[in-house]
């Protein structure tokens, strides 16, 4: 039977219908199922499909959406069971995110904290004109993997070292990592600020992120693909 | 467009100049009206954010409700603005003299602004753009002869980048004689710019009254004035200068993903800066968006240069109101001189000039504006070229119809060697870059595509085309406000 259950879970994500992600969670209560399976065998590979099919470019943002509201209603009903059992769910790695201070532009930060969100990563999103001490004090407080700094600008970049110098002053680097990113943002640019790394698009920056918290990065010029 | 009337008892009158052609009005009065009234509608009662205390008192005082920076602007005041504002702005030359008339039905071509990259005609490289593309690029704007007015192409990455939008107005003043939109960062780089500006045409009255340069306005968002735009547009209106103020609100993320939702929101955030515009001033040429209602590309996340649905829905509503605009066409979305590139321009060019679009720019655009091309800019040339021949008017006049001529060589005579082809032959529109050989000289003279014969022709004009320098003091001038910026800053 779980084996149709966990099609079913799938299927409710790909289809972005969360009302069916919320019966299918319920279903494999009902059905005695751990919930951490549920979510790691059920869920999550039908996350992973639709991501795999926007990167592609066959699918659009709105059904990554729609994926991650069925997603987020199945954990609404999974979650009070994983606190019961006193289970805590592994994520893939802690991220603070935001825009560089002087710069309002959020939509492509907001999708790369998006799809971070539905790849297991857990995702502190500060907004946009953040403050170099902002993103400080949020991987201080949040324990941060990796923080995320976005700049749409040519004059708002530079934003970014300034970032990259208040964690080296507060201690932090190199355990936190620095990803970076933006339209004039480019390897060479990751570099000369020593950043961790830098992604042309949302997807890229994903498969970065996983990178960074495997531990295996070096070098800015190695992340994202050739230009 | 009607025809001018002549009653028949008028004495003849000489020849009238023939009717324009009639403009494509992509709405028609009922679907814009419907739109006009949701963006006054969304005036009144969303209202707008006008972030600038100066602005907030003329809005007060006009009768709008402040509340805090949120205006809600109630029709009349958007009516009286759209009476007061003129209904045609004229652009000029370096020398003062008038160039391109923003009115009717005109369609005018130039480049768009601030590519990062480009792509190098000579190496195929897409690379940083830098100071010498910059001046190559103006140089060869300034020679194509169907690039009506300038931008500046390319940010260039090694100058100090806060200061970049200082190094493309010297540079623009100093290699074009085409009037020229000018793109600033904060107000200090508007100012900086307009008294460069001023350098040229003689002093900021001269500049008033024959502008070589208008000043492009970026707003954030149709709702969201950004402090810098406001002010710059109470600069503009009180000195005179022609200013764009361009809100863009985009489908789907700063605005309804519908194009009605987002073309109302960005419509509300237009007539906020005209009611702005001519209560700081009344009579302030202000020249509105003829594009917008684009939605972002939500497969690629890209913000797409071309495509079809919003074409000429902004032009529709200004011509409504018979306000100036500055249109979106020429650019694409290829990351090549291609097949799509010479698709994407010809299209968005041909829709906007049958709009009557006006300033239409981003000829030259690849790769949604993050990349200007001097190649595709030639081919954009060409297709300018052709856009103009087809908008011509059609001449009916006797010499035009000959009958004499056809009555005299009869049924089945030639018109090959007569004087009349003689005359007139080169009133037919002839290629300079689109190749109508025959097959054999098409391959003997090396079987080019049409971005090999772009890349080639571009180096052609540049080694023959010298832009006219500017008198060595006015150069000197202008040098020292980009060196006075440089000392502020602390460069």
């Amino acid at each position: 039977m779980t084996e149709t259950e966990f099609q079913a879970m799938r299927q409710a994500v790909v289809d972005g219908d969360a009302d069916a992600a919320e019966a299918a969670a319920r279903a494999s209560i009902a059905a005695g199922i751990p919930p951490l399976v549920a979510i790691d065998e059920g869920f999550m590979p039908g996350m992973k499909e639709v991501g795999a099919g926007f990167a592609a470019g066959d699918l659009f943002l709105p059904d990554m959406m729609l994926a991650a509201r069925a997603m987020q209603r199945a954990l609404a009903v999974l979650e009070p069971e994983l606190k019961a059992a006193s289970v805590e769910r592994t994520v893939a790695g802690r991220v603070v995110i935001g825009t560089v201070a002087g710069d309002i532009h959020e939509i492509g930060k907001n999708l790369v904290g998006m799809l971070l969100s539905t790849s297991g990563f857990e995702v502190h999103d500060l907004g946009v004109n953040v403050a170099p001490e902002r993103f400080v004090e949020a991987a201080r407080e949040h324990r941060a993997d990796i923080v995320g700094l976005s700049a749409l600008l040519t004059t708002t970049m530079t934003g970014q070292r300034a970032v990259i110098a208040a964690l080296t002053e507060a201690g932090m680097r190199p355990p936190v990592k620095v990803m970076v990113g933006g339209a004039p943002v480019t390897g060479a640019w990751a570099e000369e600020i020593g950043a961790d790394g830098y992604s042309e698009d949302a997807m890229g920056a994903v498969e970065l992120a996983k990178r960074l918290v495997g531990g295996g990065a070096t070098g800015a010029g190695a992340e994202g693909p050739a230009r | 467009m009607t025809e001018p009337r002549t009653t028949p008892e008028a004495p003849a009158a000489p020849p009238a100049a023939p009717p324009a052609t009639p403009r494509w009005d992509r709405l028609g009065p009922a679907t814009a009206a419907r739109l006009e009234e949701a963006a006054l509608e969304i005036l009144e009662r969303t209202g707008v954010e006008i972030p600038v205390p100066e602005a907030l008192d003329l809005l007060r005082t006009a009768g709008a409700a402040v509340d805090g920076s949120r205006v809600r602007i109630p029709e009349r005041l958007v009516t009286r603005a759209l009476e007061a504002a003129p209904k045609e702005v004229a652009l000029h030359d370096r020398a003062g003299r008038p160039a391109i008339a923003l009115a009717g039905n005109a369609a005018f071509f130039g480049p768009g602004s601030d590519c990062l990259n480009i792509l190098d005609h000579r190496t195929g490289e897409r690379r940083r753009a830098t100071s010498a593309d910059l001046r190559e690029g103006l140089a060869l704007a300034d020679a194509l002869p169907n690039i009506d007015f300038v931008m500046s192409m390319f940010l260039p990455a090694d100058v100090d980048q806060t200061l970049a939008d200082r190094h493309q107005a010297a540079a623009m003043l100093a290699l074009t004689r085409k009037p020229i939109v000018l793109v600033t960062y904060e107000l200090a780089g508007m100012l900086d710019a307009l008294e460069m500006a001023e350098l040229v045409a003689g002093g900021r009255e001269a500049l008033a009254e024959r502008p070589q340069v208008a000043v492009y306005i970026n707003v954030t968002r149709g709702l969201l004035c950004n402090e810098d735009a406001v002010r710059k547009l109470l600069v503009c209106a009180e000195r005179g200068v022609p200013a764009l103020w361009i809100p863009v609100t985009s489908g789907g993320t700063t605005g309804p993903i519908t194009l009605a939702g987002t073309i109302a929101v960005n419509t509300a955030g237009i007539l906020a800066g005209v009611v702005l515009s001519q209560l700081a001033r009344e009579g302030a040429p202000l020249v509105v968006p003829g594009f917008g209602g684009d939605s972002l590309d939500l497969r690629t996340m890209v913000d797409p240069y071309c495509g079809p649905e919003p074409k000429g829905v902004a032009a529709s509503l200004a011509h409504r109101w018979g306000l100036p605009m500055f249109s979106l066409g020429g650019g694409s979305d290829s990351k090549a001189v291609d097949g799509q590139a010479a698709a994407e321009a010809s299209l968005t060019m041909l829709a906007d000039a049958l709009a009557g679009g006006h300033l239409i720019h981003d000829s030259g655009y690849l790769e949604s504006g993050l990349t200007g091309s001097l190649a595709q800019l030639v081919v954009c040339d060409e297709i300018a070229g052709w856009i103009r021949a087809l908008l011509r008017p059609v001449d009916t006049s006797d010499g035009a119809l000959a009958l004499d001529l056809v009555d005299q060589l009869g049924v089945d005579g030639s018109f090959l060697e007569t004087d009349h082809t003689l005359e007139r032959y080169r009133e037919r529109w002839y290629p300079a870059l689109f190749d109508r050989r025959g097959f054999e000289p098409w391959r003997a003279a090396g079987a080019t595509t049409l971005a090999e014969r772009a890349a080639v022709r571009v180096d052609e004009l540049l080694g023959r085309h010298a832009p006219t320098p500017l008198d060595p003091d006015v150069e000197k001038a202008i040098r020292a406000v980009v060196d006075r910026a440089e000392a502020t800053a602390g460069l």
